[in-house]
């Protein structure tokens, strides 16, 4: 007994002294604010609100918001979009959450609706369609629908620009948007996904869209896909050999990318992101495959 | 000089504590762990606010904060350290009745495929529910995910049972064989589901595979109070027939233990409580298979005081996990699986080599 | 009072038994003896109603013990297995406690714990009872199993003209001589004092020594039964267990079976003085 009792008072006392710790320092955060307080989840949208000049009004972000890169920096994070804790976001005392609609755990996200703050779904539709669409949104809740008109429009003229582009594509070229490679296999994109989109927005064509969403696929498979550009995400530089890697993966060392060394490395909120930099990045992976053969156009 | 006698004598003697008190101190730790689980939160509302808060779920609103305070300590606080206690509770009480009836202090609930079949009906949700099943999964909303879980579970124990029992009779040896098949044939199909799945279905299948109490609501409360009153009353019922099973199965029917019976019940009611805790708060390891092994190390092997204090003890340590969980990264959150480990291994760690390790064979 | 009659049990398309019959009666010691394989453990699983006969049925006070309650059952006879093994670390007093927690009749703790420090004493193990079980050396592990089988039959509640018997797989098994005796000595006293005990037993003398009746089983069957000095015969002896054995008788009566091997080396005539 005696041994138990001192194993019980340890615990209680680590329990005491961990659990008064972490309740003094929750108590020094909490504060009042008067100003509107935007929490924003999701990458595409935290760009928006920086577009429009909204960064003030932020409070939080959740960890996908990578652009711009001061974002994660100066705001407080709310975790992984698909992860988030009700308490948790109630703790940065926001008085609107803007959302991309992947938010979750649907839990999580029924208790914020209830909770009496203006919780707005943002829908995420990857297409030259759905990023103004989603820029207007995120104007109109937060009562700058003039800036958000003006950047829509500017975004619409881009991707318009970008069509006429695509229009002087004489052969296109056929690409494989490689997400990641994992024990020697590569999770591809596939047909309706965000990379499907951006390829081809770039005037590519998507050698994998046989496949649905984002899959890891054999070597063989790949090998069928033979194509002559190979698409690859980065995350923020020191990924050199990841990207190198993939072009000796054995699916694609006969491939006409492997041949002629296409590889291209992007970042992936840039490229996947579908936010106001959308048909930069389209353009960008534009330019970054057609250039050598000639067939490039102009900056839009 | 000692003697060989001597030395032997001073290893040997085992002095067990009251029953009674350990049921006391156990009560009064959960008690304090659960008090501190009010209190403490990323938002920093302590509780004090507790009798506004109350005011306001009652309708007298009379302050600006107090609605806040209301869905932070009422709607999101209670029920979370109420489903943390839950989930503890019968995660350990399963543990520590699997270990009796399998003689075995590695022994835990995934050997009779209830994890396994949960995983696989949760699996089966996520990434079917946009497919193939998406009309039944509409149809629950955010339920269908819990309700596939208990039931995934349930179904592959008694389908385990049904395989096992021969003639009437459930050999236990062939249940545990069974239970690893039919474990690695569910998890065969999760992998091949997985396989299939896409990237956002995969992560979402990871998030879940690392449990988390995020999820806490009222309804979830009330979804598993129903189980916690049969589990509270059937539970003690079992205690004495399996510390008759510690002795052997055949011993245990010399004892006039109706050992079928035992048998059956005990592992339909660990099921039950693995799936109901799987259900609410995804997969969490490593509380079934620590805390009785602790509880032994307090008490001795009777299970009469192992099972009722591994409740008591799980539940403190899954709702002090779950404090860990929400504070150590807030305003985000870890998953408690993670917290459970890597606060929990250390410990168990450390018990073990300064205590326990004479006591195995 | 525990009877068996024409008990068959198959294991597939082998008979274990075959057509035994056997009863054990209150302050009568009866010891199976035979050759490896005979059929004794199963016999005696089969008497305490572990394992179903395929045939035949076994009777407790003449009724039949499938149709009784396993807690009934648990009242009036108790089972010392062959090698129990405990995998968590009770203490010796826990282990005599469980004779004592039958199934509507388990006593309070402190009686419980009372009764078993009596059963300990019995088998002179009184200050064992906060030892390891699995620290004890297999003689005192033994008499702990035996003192919990004991236990059950002290604490049990029966009707008045019920009586308690003790069946005994091997208890004797890997003993030294000395734990041998005390084993035996401690089971005698246990049919001196009314109670009917039935012990599986591979030694010929000691089963001679003790028992009241001996039943010798071969493949299955019984082959014969009855007193002591009429089973240790030699014709039977050496025909059943297919190697020449010597049985020497003494002087009071008393046989000792000696294997031919030993008996040669030391020449005829050691029970003749």
């Amino acid at each position: 007994m005696r041994e138990a009792r001192r194993l019980l008072f340890i615990a209680l006392s680590f329990a005491a002294t961990g659990l008064g710790c972490l309740h003094v320092l929750a108590a020094a955060e909490e504060n009042a604010a008067a100003t509107p307080r935007i929490l924003s989840i999701g990458g595409d949208i935290t760009e928006i609100l920086y577009d429009l000049g909204q960064q003030d009004k932020i409070v939080a972000v959740d960890t996908t918001s990578l652009y711009p890169a001061n974002a994660l920096k100066d705001k407080k994070a709310v975790g992984y979009m698909r992860a988030l804790s009700a308490e948790g976001v109630l703790s940065v005392n926001p008085t609107m959450i803007i959302a991309s609609e992947q938010a979750g755990p649907p839990e999580v996200v029924t208790a914020l609706k209830s909770s009496g703050i203006t919780y707005v779904d943002i829908s995420d539709k990857p297409s030259a369609v759905g990023v103004p669409e989603k820029i207007r949104h995120v104007g109109r809740v937060i009562g700058a629908e003039a800036a958000a008109d003006a950047l829509a429009k500017k975004v619409e003229s881009q991707f318009a620009a970008l069509e006429t582009e695509r229009k002087h594509i004489k052969t296109p070229k056929r690409a494989v948007f490689i997400l990641a490679i994992v024990n020697g296999r590569a999770t591809v994109g596939g047909s309706g996904t965000a990379a499907d989109a951006i390829l081809r927005l770039a005037g590519v064509e998507n050698a994998a869209a046989a496949v649905s969403g984002y899959k890891p696929v054999s070597d063989e498979q790949l090998t069928e896909f033979a194509p002559d550009v190979v698409v690859t995400m980065s995350r923020g530089g020191s990924d050199q050999h990841k990207a190198a890697q993939a072009l000796t993966l054995p699916g694609l060392s006969q491939s006409p990318a492997a041949k002629t060394n296409k590889i291209i490395e992007m970042d992936g909120l840039y490229v996947l992101g579908f936010g106001p930099r959308a048909p930069a990045a389209a353009h960008d992976l534009m330019k970054a495959i057609y250039a050598e053969a000639g067939q490039a156009a102009t900056a839009p | 000089m000692t003697t060989l006698d001597e030395t032997r004598f001073a290893a040997q003697s085992a002095v067990r504590p009251k029953r009674g008190n350990v049921f006391i101190a156990l009560s009064l730790l959960l008690a304090v762990i659960a008090v501190f689980s009010l209190a403490i939160g990323p938002t920093g509302i302590s509780l004090q606010a507790l009798p506004r808060a109350i005011a306001a779920a009652l309708g007298y609103a009379p302050e600006g904060t107090a609605e806040r305070d209301r869905l932070v300590l009422i709607d999101l606080r209670m029920p979370r350290t109420l489903l943390a206690a839950f989930v503890g509770a019968a995660l350990a009480t399963a543990g520590a009745m699997m270990q009796g009836l399998f003689r075995n202090p590695l022994a835990d609930p995934g050997l009779i495929g209830v994890s396994a079949g949960a995983a696989l009906a949760a699996v089966a949700t996520i990434v079917l529910g946009n497919t193939v099943g998406a009309p039944i999964v509409s149809l629950l909303g955010i339920y269908a995910l819990p309700v596939a879980a208990f039931f995934g579970g349930l179904i592959t124990t008694i389908g385990l049972v049904a395989i096992a029992a021969r003639r009437g009779q459930l050999a236990i040896g062939t249940l545990l064989l069974a239970g690893i098949a039919v474990g690695a044939f569910a998890s065969s199909i999760s992998g091949f589901l997985a396989y299939a799945s896409d990237d956002r279905e995969l992560r979402d299948l990871t998030l879940w595979s690392m449990g988390s109490l995020s999820g806490a609501s009222w309804q979830k409360v009330l979804a598993v109070l129903p189980f916690a009153i049969a589990l509270t009353f059937l539970v003690p019922r079992l205690t004495r027939a399996l510390n008759g099973f510690l002795l052997g199965e055949a011993e245990a029917l010399h004892l006039g233990i109706d050992t079928e019976r035992t048998k059956r019940l005990t592992v339909v009611t660990t099921a039950t409580a693995v799936g109901a805790a799987v259900a609410v708060a995804g997969v969490i390891g490593f509380v079934g298979l620590v805390v009785p092994h602790v509880m032994r190390l307090i008490s001795g092997p009777d299970n009469r005081v192992v099972i009722p204090g591994s409740a008591l003890l799980g539940a403190a340590l899954v709702i002090f996990a779950d404090i860990v969980a929400r504070m150590a990264v807030r305003p985000a959150e870890l998953p408690i699986g993670i917290v459970l480990a890597l606060v929990g291994a250390p410990v168990f760690l450390h018990l073990v080599l300064k205590r326990g390790v004479g006591g195995w064979e | 009072m525990l009877e068996a009659r024409n008990v068959s049990v198959r294991r597939g398309s082998k008979a274990l038994i075959a057509q035994a019959s056997l009863a054990i009666v209150p302050g009568r010691l009866t010891a199976i003896i035979g050759p490896n394989g005979a059929g004794k453990s199963t016999l005696l699983r089969t008497i305490a109603g572990e394992l179903k006969p395929s045939e035949g049925n076994v009777f407790l006070d003449g009724t039949d013990i499938a149709r009784i309650p396993v807690a009934r059952l648990a009242a009036r006879r108790s089972v010392v297995s062959q090698a129990s093994t405990l995998t968590f670390p009770f203490t010796v007093l826990e282990v005599v406690m469980l004779g004592a927690t039958v199934p509507g009749f388990a006593l309070r703790d402190a009686d419980a714990a009372a009764a078993a420090q009596d059963a300990l004493t019995s088998v002179g193990l009184h200050s064992f009872a906060p030892r390891l079980i699995n620290e004890l050396s297999g003689g005192e592990r033994q008499r702990v199993h035996i003192a919990r089988a004991i236990c059950q039959m002290n604490t049990a509640r029966r009707h008045p003209g019920e009586r308690a018997a003790i069946l005994l797989d091997e208890p004797t098994a890997s003993l030294d001589l000395k734990h041998q005796d005390d084993v035996l000595s401690l089971v005698k006293a246990q049919s001196q004092n009314g109670r009917a005990v039935l012990l599986v037993i591979h030694d010929l003398n000691l089963a001679a020594a003790f028992a009241d009746e001996i039943v010798l089983m071969a493949e299955g069957r019984i082959v014969a039964q009855g007193d002591p000095n009429d089973i240790l015969n030699e014709e039977l002896l050496s025909h059943t267990f297919g190697c020449r054995l010597r049985v020497e008788a003494f002087s009071d009566g008393r046989r000792l079976v000696l294997p031919n091997a030993i008996s040669r080396k030391m020449g005829r005539g050691v029970a003749a003085e």
